[in-house]
């Protein structure tokens, strides 16, 4: 009965195939539009590391000015990024199955090809945990391990863009690279990743890409490199003098992630972070009361309102959109249905109920929908490719396979809205008068 | 006036009439507010920031040596960049600077009056060297410029700052912040004098509500090691300029990374998201009014084809082609006003859920005004293709039979 209905109203749109293009190319715009920016709003709402994200947690304690919260607007939080000193104090911990601190410096890279001029990258700071807490994909190689990071051992890791444009692609594990004035040896190159929104540092952008080289935290010594992120201090900044006085100042440019994995390593670790905080208010510090906070990836992304207005409006306002074409598809049908009322009143006179008459224009209209809908994706990944180009920091907006669901899920509600009422109206009809004309 | 029949007929049978304007109501609601935020955008976009934007482009330098971290070596190279890149025809003056304008990332510090026991002004500042007022092309409207004795106060000695009105008139609301002292809010210790206001000046952050609030602090500049100038060139000499830039600055010393860029660029690049909006929403509601457009030629056609007897009829007993013209013209008249007035109070509405969920600006009276304006008239044209076709029915279609 099904594939029988589908055959009936393919065959009623090819009767009138200007008509239906219109038809389709309406649900197509209409869902290319609201596809894509649904795809906008998803990729910056979305849950960046799914299979861990309540296990992962960024750290803040309040280390700030006695007399002033860090922010006017929101007094009852503590700052959002960590002093180093503090980061270095939690970190010897040993409750967290996985635990980094870390921030992006800017970096002088000396391609190995001599010819090449030397150029500035964004290199990620952190610990050895960084890789296996966020799970990053590696294609050679590994991360390096925990005692690199006391030396720390110039070794670094870096994304595949970065070993294609340095070493030709291909395995590097094992090549040198010269960075500021040191050989580093390669020990991994990473896989594609890129988790977006890119949750583990939200002051440098939610939305950039991860930077393309990983080094040993404990190399800000040597190169006495400062954050290329966001810096707050609250104390002279002019007053610091030289760079160990620097780390050891109130300077917050630090993000800081643990990974605890049961309720009880949760329990400890807040516990620990409350006796740190104690032990630093005996030396003076810490003036302000006990603030810790210990918030989830999506809690985190969530208190950083990592999705922009602009988004959510831009969401609403394309919704409206297909709505706007839905209505405009209802006009159109109910004239492309009543002028087949002929044909219908001798169905239903041969014995056609309503609910059939009815199931077959709905159906007829949901093919009009999909087909739309089909086409509307194709549109959407162009509309997104154009929004991608337009955007500076290269956007990273493409559909994945919910998005395309949520797109056909789209175009069927249209059609349905679109629908509804012709076939209310056309499986109402009297079949006699219809008859009697002809 | 054939209103009353019109509106009797439209009644009897109501769908057309339904649809109609529950889509002009929605494209009235969705087209105001887009170009309520598109006008907010672009008001941020084009608000003057002071700046000779055209003419100014950025040379960032980053050296690789160990030779900079000398502070003697940095100031040498410093002072010869900048004699270099002086020198170069079509530049009309470069100065040393640390952070940039309207590039999204600088400093910012809290100052207050003396007497003042709030918690202080913002107060975001750039650190610049001499000829700074000249090169960003700036007004001073009260007090002096930079002089080379002010680059390196001695110890203990307050620094002699400039400051744009807008903050002046911040920490001084009186107008009377020139040769005044500023200090810093948390530690009463006197920050420095105000010897100089300048008319207006964006600071790092055009977007933000404190944009026009800027600082500028005389020091030798560098940042990290990093040394960056500001350049404006005569007017529309850039393009010429651009390419001799990096040379100039490698033939000092090649051991860096440079970087040349024009301001308007790193705007831009701020304005990113803003630019994109702008783009987007334009041509949403261009095709938004386009689809609306289509639906209603649609639906009146369809009216039309499916009153051609009325029409006839009509003719038949007398009424002129044009009385035809002017019933479909009233008619649709009548429809999109009424929808128009819905959509009037769907506007607000939508406005209401888009300030509250994104920030969106409140819409004035004059931008529904207009867009109602716009919508009518785009309504009427719609009708007009179809509504002649109504007129050319002959009055021959009553005698025959279906």
């Amino acid at each position: 009965m099904f594939a029988y209905m589908i055959r009936t109203a393919l065959l009623s749109l090819r009767r009138n195939p200007v008509l239906s293009a219109l038809l389709v190319a309406a649900i197509a715009l209409g869902v290319a539009v609201s596809t894509a920016f649904l795809t906008v709003h998803y990729v910056y709402s979305g849950n960046p590391i799914p299979s861990k994200s309540n296990r992962l947690f960024y750290v803040q304690m309040d280390s700030w000015n006695p007399d002033r919260p860090y922010a006017r607007s929101r007094p009852e939080l503590p700052p959002e990024q960590m002093t180093y000193r503090d980061m270095q104090g939690i970190m010897a911990s040993d409750i967290p199955t996985y635990q980094s601190g870390m921030f992006v410096a800017s970096l002088t890279i000396h391609p190995p090809e001599a010819e090449q001029r030397p150029f500035r990258e964004r290199v990620r700071m952190c610990f050895a945990d960084f890789f296996p807490m966020f799970e990053v994909p590696f294609l050679y190689g590994g991360g390096w391990d925990r005692g690199a990071d006391r030396g720390p051992e110039p070794v670094v890791v870096i994304d595949a863009a970065t070993n294609d444009r340095l070493f030709g692609g291909g395995d590097s594990v094992g090549k040198i690279l010269r960075i500021e004035d040191r050989q580093f040896t390669v020990a991994g190159v990473l896989a594609p990743w890129r988790p977006s929104p890119r949750f583990y540092d939200t002051h440098t952008g939610a939305s950039q890409v991860p930077e393309g080289i990983y080094m040993p935290f404990e190399f800000v010594r040597i190169f006495e490199v400062e954050t290329a992120g966001n810096l707050l201090i609250w104390t002279d900044y002019d007053e610091v003098d030289g760079f160990e006085a620097f780390l050891a100042s109130e300077a917050v440019w630090i993000q800081m992630w643990v990974q605890l994995d049961t309720n009880e390593q949760r329990q400890a670790y807040i516990g620990f972070l409350d006796a740190y905080v104690m032990e630093q208010k005996k030396l003076g510090r810490f003036g302000r009361p006990l603030n810790n906070r210990l918030l989830d990836v999506m809690g985190w992304l969530k208190d950083q309102e990592v999705v922009p207005e602009e988004a959510t409006g831009m969401l609403v306002i394309s919704l409206l959109f297909l709505l706007v074409c839905a209505v405009n598809l209802i006009g159109i049908l109910l004239g492309k249905f009543l002028s087949r009322a002929p044909e219908v009143g001798v169905r239903r006179a041969l014995g056609a109920s309503r609910t059939t008459v009815f199931l077959q224009h709905i159906v007829e209209c949901e093919l009009v929908g999909v087909i739309g809908g089909i086409l509307g994706l194709g549109l959407s990944a162009l509309v997104l490719r154009l929004i991608n180009q337009l955007l500076t920091n290269n956007g990273q907006f493409g559909l994945d396979l919910p998005m395309v669901a949520a797109g056909i899920g789209l175009s069927l509600v249209a059609g349905l809205v679109a629908g509804l009422y012709p076939a209310w109206r056309i499986c109402r009809l009297a079949p006699a008068i219809h008859l009697k004309l002809q | 006036m054939e209103l009353g029949p019109i509106f009797r007929a439209l009644m009897h049978n109501p769908t057309r009439f339904w649809l109609i304007t529950v889509e002009v109501a929605l494209t009235l609601a969705i087209v105001v507010n887009c170009v309520a935020i598109i006008l907010e955008q672009r008001e941020l976009l084009t608000r003057p920031s002071g700046l000779d934007e055209p003419n100014l482009v950025v040379v960032t330098t980053q050296p690789f040596a160990g030779d900079f971290a000398d502070e003697n070596f940095l100031d040498t190279v410093r002072e010869e960049d900048l004699r270099y890149l002086r020198a170069i025809s079509g530049v009309r003056t470069a100065c040393a600077m640390d952070y940039l304008p309207l590039a999204g990332g600088g400093s910012l510090t809290g100052l207050s009056a003396p007497d003042d026991e709030s918690d202080g002004h913002p107060a975001p500042y750039f650190v610049v060297g001499l000829a700074a007022l000249e090169t960003l092309g700036v007004e001073l409207v009260a007090g002096r410029d930079h002089i080379e004795a002010d680059l390196r106060p001695g110890e203990g000695e307050p620094e002699n700052l400039i400051v744009t009105q807008a903050l002046a008139d911040r920490l001084y609301p009186d107008g009377d912040a020139l040769g005044k002292t500023v200090v810093d809010p948390d530690t009463r210790e006197v920050f420095g004098h105000i010897i100089g206001i300048i008319r207006e000046m964006h600071n790092a952050w055009p977007r933000s509500s404190i944009a026009g609030l800027a600082m500028l602090r005389p020091g030798p500049v560098s940042n990290e090691r990093e040394l960056r100038y500001m350049v404006r060139t005569e007017p529309g000499a850039l393009d010429a300029v651009f390419n001799q830039l990096e040379p100039t600055v490698l033939a000092v010393n090649a051991d860096r990374i440079v970087t040349v860029r024009p301001i308007e660029e790193y705007k831009r690049r701020y304005f990113d998201d803003e630019i994109v909006l702008v783009k987007v929403l334009t041509v949403l509601a261009a095709l938004l009014i386009g689809v609306t457009s289509l639906g209603i030629i649609g639906l009146t056609s369809f009216s039309v084809t499916q009153r051609t007897r009325e029409i006839g009829t009509r003719r038949a007993l007398g009424a002129t082609r044009s009385a035809v013209l002017r019933y479909f013209v009233i008619e649709i008249w009548v429809i999109t006003g009424i929808g128009l007035a819905l959509g009037a109070l769907l506007t607000y509405s939508l406005n209401y859920a888009l300030t509250h969920l994104a920030d969106a600006p409140a819409i004035s009276w004059p931008l529904i005004v207009g867009g109602i304006a716009l919508l009518w008239v785009i309504g009427l044209i719609s009708a007009l293709a179809p509504a002649f076709r109504a007129t050319l029915v002959p009055p021959v279609v009553t005698t025959r039979s279906v």
